[in-house]
């Protein structure tokens, strides 16, 4: 067993302020709720919340970063959701991730797409050039897809209502669903554009807990945004995308952005709701069930949104139980998708997920966060759930009548 | 009742409500009693026996005793299924509208409008409205009370029971920032009773902070801590398999570092306490405002003149405290309308060695300032023997330091020594510890840097030390000085207690729980203290700290003397060798003897705040008028036949009242002020001395009886009027069975079951209270010695006689023995 000291002015415990709440570790009772809320169970290794709270409140800065459990830790929040004092564990979390001692705890995957991403503007390091390229591509297919020669993907454009911030994947393997999320604004009958300069919604300075990095990352996202003059930025469906730019933004650049945001299955019902955008439900002939990213969710409080949309684009929604507040992780959040050496890994920090999905008795699932998208179909796949895995906007892409 | 005589209005028909009341009787009052049920208990209604083999003193049993006894007092006019329309000020006291349509003049208004149970809806992840087999503590009862243990688990032999304690209470995000007093006593006497009637039922109860406090709840937790498993650490979710229904929660398991889904088959939720809804609107209508949780509790609250407030209105609390907080706020209404007796009496004070204990002396005060005068009197030693002998209101103490006279004429005695504190500090391996009391008597600037408090190491700590460890934490912590608390659990009792223990927390003082005293390695250095520990919450790390000051709390324990005092009082210490035997018919500052009572730190675990409310309590009681005797001011219903009377004394020795004297003649004689009517003297006369009407009507009953069913089996069930009578009350008796009323079941003779054998009957119950819940204290296990030598005379067939202790509030019990009778 290791021996070691309490430090209450250890590295960590300063970087909590006592008066914030969520912040106040101190005040924390031992009350254990947290440990039933951690979804990771049923395993050796894995995080233990309130092991964790205490290793840094006692000011265990190194036996915290040692345990693991800083990595394992999918920041979900839902033990959070649980604490009678209102202790929030991301920032727990991400503070001791932070630590100068836990550096080399990174996963290489996740340094590696920082560089790049401040680089570059892409984490996996796409030029500027390579962007244009792509999109204007996409552009040429899009005239086909919705059969207008003057259709197009615009980039670049100032003054327009809606700039749409993508997912690195829909400029890389999944393509398709930037023409989806294209046909979607097409519809909307709105001037949209993307933007060469800022092409990726994900921010993983917020997984490293570095508040300078994720400062950074979101002013290249703000700034060439206000000079677009843009009215509304438009996320692409990503979790801590989300929560990063709809909810920490004002806190990490020190005011208040020139424009709106909002996510793309938001933006999209409130045009159904206006009566501009119309479905057909046929054309998703299936029962489906949503999956509540956390980030999105119980970290943003988003859950209606999605539901309402898949209802209109769907056969029928289903829920997943538990859901909303006390919906299960997909088991790939707080960056541990984004690490490849933890795939084996996920598919343990998953299986809760995946016995939930095969209790539900579905065939398909939908989601609002391409990296939980991800998650699921790897979980679907690894124990053979035979569930197909969708993004909502897809889904009302799909069911779209133009 | 006289025409316009003064009255008073209550709000609330619960235990407060009638313990208000009770002490309301009198001829020049009248007294309203609002109640929105349709009966009086309130909560205890529903609330079951805890009793296993003996009494758990929950109290439960008393509200349908109240109830019985609010409902025969004469200036008492009920207002059942009614609630308040409005109310107003008028005058110098109210106006009501009730819903019923009646107007009502009061001048005096007692609020006791009870408490809520915390809906554990509130707390969705519990899934307490979809899954079946999750409970609250409210319900296990009226599953207990309903008899209907045995079908909870038809297909599960070995069922796997889970109780989660503090489900909202000591949630901040919840605004219900207090402990609710009351739940962890109660979910431990759940186990308790669990345990006796499911032996193979496996119980874990998981807990924040264990809230191990007042009479005997040591030494019952000790017995049952071999029984069920005490999980640190509440889980905030259940999850119900869909194809078992078996309830899982997700647990730490220190063993394997990870976490475990545990499966269980009932999860009982110990919940909380809340404000009732009612108490905003009535007294809104009075301009009183509760505070932040809805409750009278703390300072800022505020309550118009006439307004008294009693039980769970004011705050949580359980039973006996909501009983004692109506019989005092009754008083208070007596005493401020002129309606108490005047106090020209001499009270007798038993205090510490020297008499004068700080306890004693906080006692004395308080009754000398209501106009008694006061001797004050040590326990007794070798050398200044102390006798007593009198009954209520005449009693003669014989005492070596009273001077020539040597003996002092008291109306009333109370016994008030303090509990012994026995330092831990400076002995052993503790040579340069300090105490808790020096540590909390320094200036908090002048203690030493680093400080280290470490509570429940000799065993579990009592209150005031807790709260004294914390406050004076608190204020070291505020002088810029490092604290940590080591400690098994924090007792957070008392309104403020878990303000204290959060501000203690925010402040930075930092707290370590240990599990057993083997995870904690002491090692005196030169200067200070090095420490090893392994921390309850960090299971794979030892921890290591050095302080300056290692502060330990005295161990408080019963006194020497405490045995004299008892012996001089004719009583018997309880199972942890305090003061007052843990009967809930005398607690909570009574004797089985009228007359003598019990206040301070000698005869149970108060803090200030409760020695006070005590101390209020007795004085209710020196106060009461004559026509509201404690126990009613009727004659005794007993006489001894001097003709008959053998003079063997055999009466005086048994009473457990002390009601039975020698007069001149040195004949025994029954003093109506101290006889309780229990009738033991009755049932032990050798020479048949003693009498009562009560057993030439029974007999004559029994008589009369002998015929009119013909050949139908007749059963004859004698319940005592305490307990199983009023169980009986509230069903209707099939015509086969015949229920004979007893003043206490030790009333009970053989002769009288063999009479009931001869006239016809096929099967004789004798039914008392449960062990421990009598109030002539051995009455009912007299009775069961009794039942037990009839049964075993010749031509008694086995189960024709049988005694069964029944509760006030076991009727469904009662129905069942009837049934199989």
């Amino acid at each position: 067993m290791e021996t070691t000291t309490i430090n209450t002015r250890s590295t960590l415990s300063c970087l909590f302020d006592p008066r914030v709440l969520g912040n106040n570790i101190l005040e924390c009772l031992t009350c254990g709720a947290c440990n039933s809320r951690c979804t990771w169970f049923d395993g050796k290794g894995g995080p233990i919340p309130r092991q964790m709270i205490r290793m840094a409140a006692l000011g265990l800065d190194k036996q915290l970063v040692e345990s693991g459990m800083l990595w394992d830790c999918l920041i979900c929040n839902r033990c959070t959701q649980g604490c009678p004092m209102g202790i929030t564990m991301d920032q727990v979390v991400r503070k001791g991730r932070s630590l100068a001692i836990a550096a080399d705890k990174i996963p290489p995957d996740i340094e590696k797409g920082i560089k790049s991403r401040l680089e570059t503007g892409d984490v996996n390091g796409l030029t500027r050039e390579e962007f244009v390229e792509t999109v204007e591509w996409v552009s040429e297919e899009f005239v086909d897809d919705v059969n207008d020669p003057d259709a197009t993907i615009p980039h670049d454009i100032p003054g327009c209502k809606f700039l749409y911030l993508p997912n690195p994947r829909e400029l890389g393997i999944n393509l398709l669903h930037l023409t989806a999320m294209g046909k979607l604004f097409y519809a909307m009958k709105e001037t949209w554009t993307l933007s060469s300069f800022h092409t990726d919604v994900t921010n993983w300075g917020y997984f490293v807990g570095k508040d300078e990095i994720a400062q950074k990352i979101a002013r290249m996202v703000v700034e060439p945004a206000e000079k677009l003059g843009i009215e509304t930025l438009v996320l692409s469906e990503c979790g801590h995308g989300y929560h990063v730019l709809k909810f920490l933004l004002p806190e990490l650049i020190g005011r208040e952005p020139a424009f709106n945001v909002m996510s793309i299955p938001e933006l999209t019902i409130e045009y159904a709701k206006k009566g501009i955008l119309k479905f057909d439900p046929s054309r998703n002939p299936h029962k489906i069930a949503y999956h509540d990213p956390c980030n999105i969710a119980r970290k943003s409080g988003c859950y209606d949104a999605p539901r309402e949309l898949l209802a209109l684009c769907c056969q029928e929604m289903v829920e997943l139980t538990p859901n909303r507040e006390d919906g299960v992780c997909c088991g790939g959040g707080g960056g541990i998708l984004q690490d490849s050496t933890s795939t084996k890994k996920r598919m343990i920090s998953g299986k809760p997920k995946a016995d939930q999905m095969r209790a539900t008795g579905v065939t398909h699932l939908a989601t609002a966060c391409l990296s939980c998208h991800r998650q699921l179909g790897e979980l679907s796949n690894h124990f053979k759930l035979g569930i197909k895995v969708d993004t909502v906007a897809s889904l009302a892409s799909a069911a779209l009548i133009l | 009742m006289k025409q316009g005589a003064p009255s008073v209005l209550i709000l609330g028909g619960g235990v407060a409500g009638m313990a208000a009341a009770r002490s309301l009787n009198h001829q020049d009052l009248s007294v309203h009693l609002v109640e929105k049920q349709d009966q009086l208990g309130g909560k205890t209604t529903h609330w079951a026996c805890m009793a296993t083999d003996t009494c758990q003193n929950c109290g439960a049993c008393l509200g349908h005793e109240m109830a019985k006894q609010v409902t025969d007092q004469p200036n008492i006019t009920l207002h059942l299924k009614t609630k308040i329309h409005t109310l107003k000020k008028k005058g110098h006291g109210v106006e009501a509208l009730l819903t019923s349509g009646k107007t009502i003049l009061a001048d005096k208004v007692i609020l006791a409008t009870g408490f809520s149970p915390f809906d554990p809806e509130k707390l969705p992840s519990l899934h307490f409205d979809t899954c079946e087999n999750i409970i609250t503590t409210a319900q296990l009862n009226t599953l207990i009370r309903q008899d209907r243990l045995d079908t909870l688990f038809p297909d599960t032999p070995f069922p796997r029971i889970a109780f989660i304690q503090c489900v909202g209470s000591r949630n901040k995000k919840l605004g219900k920032d207090y402990c609710s007093q009351t739940c962890c006593k109660i979910s431990l006497r759940h186990s308790q009773k669990l345990i006796h009637e499911i032996p193979d039922a496996a119980i874990t109860l998981f807990y924040m902070d264990l809230q191990i406090i007042g009479k005997e709840i040591r030494s019952t937790l000790e017995t049952l801590s071999t029984q069920i498993e005490l999980v640190q650490g509440v889980p905030s979710e259940i999850l119900e398999d869909p194809e078992t229904c078996a309830l899982t929660m997700v647990t730490e398991d220190a063993a394997t570092q990870s976490r475990v889904a545990r499966q269980f088959d009932l999860v009982v939720l110990s919940v909380g306490m809340e404000s009732s809804p009612d108490i905003n609107e009535t007294a809104g209508f009075l301009g009183a405002v509760p505070n932040d949780w809805g409750f009278f509790n703390t300072p800022e609250t505020i309550a118009p003149q006439n307004l008294y407030i009693a039980g769970c209105a004011k705050g949580p609390k359980d039973i006996l405290s909501s009983q004692q907080e109506g019989k005092i706020a009754g008083a208070q209404v007596l005493k401020e309308m002129g309606l108490t007796k005047t106090p020209d009496m001499t009270v007798a004070i038993i205090g510490g060695p020297n008499g004068d204990g700080p306890h004693g002396a906080k006692v004395a005060k308080a009754v000398a300032a209501e106009g008694y005068k006061v001797v004050a009197l040590d326990a007794g030693t070798e050398t200044k023997t102390l006798t007593l002998s009198g009954t209520a209101g005449n009693f003669s103490i014989y005492h070596g330091s009273l001077g020539k006279e040597q003996t002092l004429a008291c109306g009333a005695i109370i016994a008030a020594p303090q509990a012994c504190s026995r330092p831990n500090a400076g002995k052993g391996e503790f040579q340069s510890a300090i105490n808790l009391n020096t540590f909390a008597s320094i200036a908090p600037k002048d203690l030493p840097e680093k400080s280290l408090i470490l509570l429940d190491y000799f065993g579990p700590e009592f209150k005031v030390s807790a709260r004294l460890a914390l406050t004076s934490a608190i204020a070291a912590r505020k002088a810029g000085k490092e604290i940590t608390l080591l400690m098994n659990k924090m007792l957070v009792h008392g309104t403020l207690g878990q303000r204290l223990y959060d501000q203690a927390r925010r402040l930075g003082i930092v707290f370590l729980r240990f599990d057993t005293v083997d995870d904690i390695k002491i090692q005196p250095q030169t200067k200070g203290f090095h420490i090893r520990l392994r921390e309850d919450t960090l299971p794979n790390i030892e921890l290591i700290i050095s302080c300056d000051c290692l502060v330990l709390p005295d161990s408080i324990c019963s006194c020497k003397e405490f045995k004299n005092i008892a012996t001089l009082l004719r009583s018997t210490l309880d199972r942890e060798r305090f003061l007052q035997p843990a009967n809930v018919r005398h607690r909570l500052t009574q004797d089985l003897r009228k007359g003598i009572y019990y206040a301070a730190s000698g005869h149970d675990e108060v803090d200030d705040q409760e020695i006070e409310t005590g101390i209020q309590e007795i004085l209710s009681s020196l106060n009461a008028p004559d026509t509201n005797r404690e126990e009613t001011g009727q004659t005794t219903g007993v006489t001894i036949n001097e003709k008959k009377c053998a003079q063997c004394l055999t009466c005086y020795r048994i009473c457990p009242h002390a009601a039975i004297i020698l007069n001149k003649k040195m004949r025994p004689q029954i003093m109506e002020n101290a006889c309780f009517s229990c009738h033991l003297c009755l049932s032990n006369c050798p020479a048949y001395a003693i009498e009562s009407d009560n057993t030439h009507e029974m007999i004559a009953t029994l008589l009369s009886n002998r015929s009119p069913l013909g050949k139908q089996k007749q059963v004859v069930i004698f319940a005592c009027e305490r307990s199983a009578a009023l169980a009986a009350d509230k069903i209707h008796l099939p015509q086969n069975i015949q229920l004979i009323p007893l003043p206490c079941a030790c009333r009970i003779s053989s002769d009288m079951i063999l009479k009931a054998l001869i006239n016809g009957a096929s099967k004789v119950i004798i039914s008392g209270c449960h062990e421990g819940n009598c109030r002539s204290m051995k009455g009912s296990t007299t009775a069961k010695s009794g039942v037990d030598a009839v049964t075993k005379m010749p031509g008694i067939s086995p189960g024709q006689i049988t005694w069964e202790p029944i509760a006030a509030n076991e009727t469904d019990k009662f129905g069942r023995i009837i049934a199989k009778a």
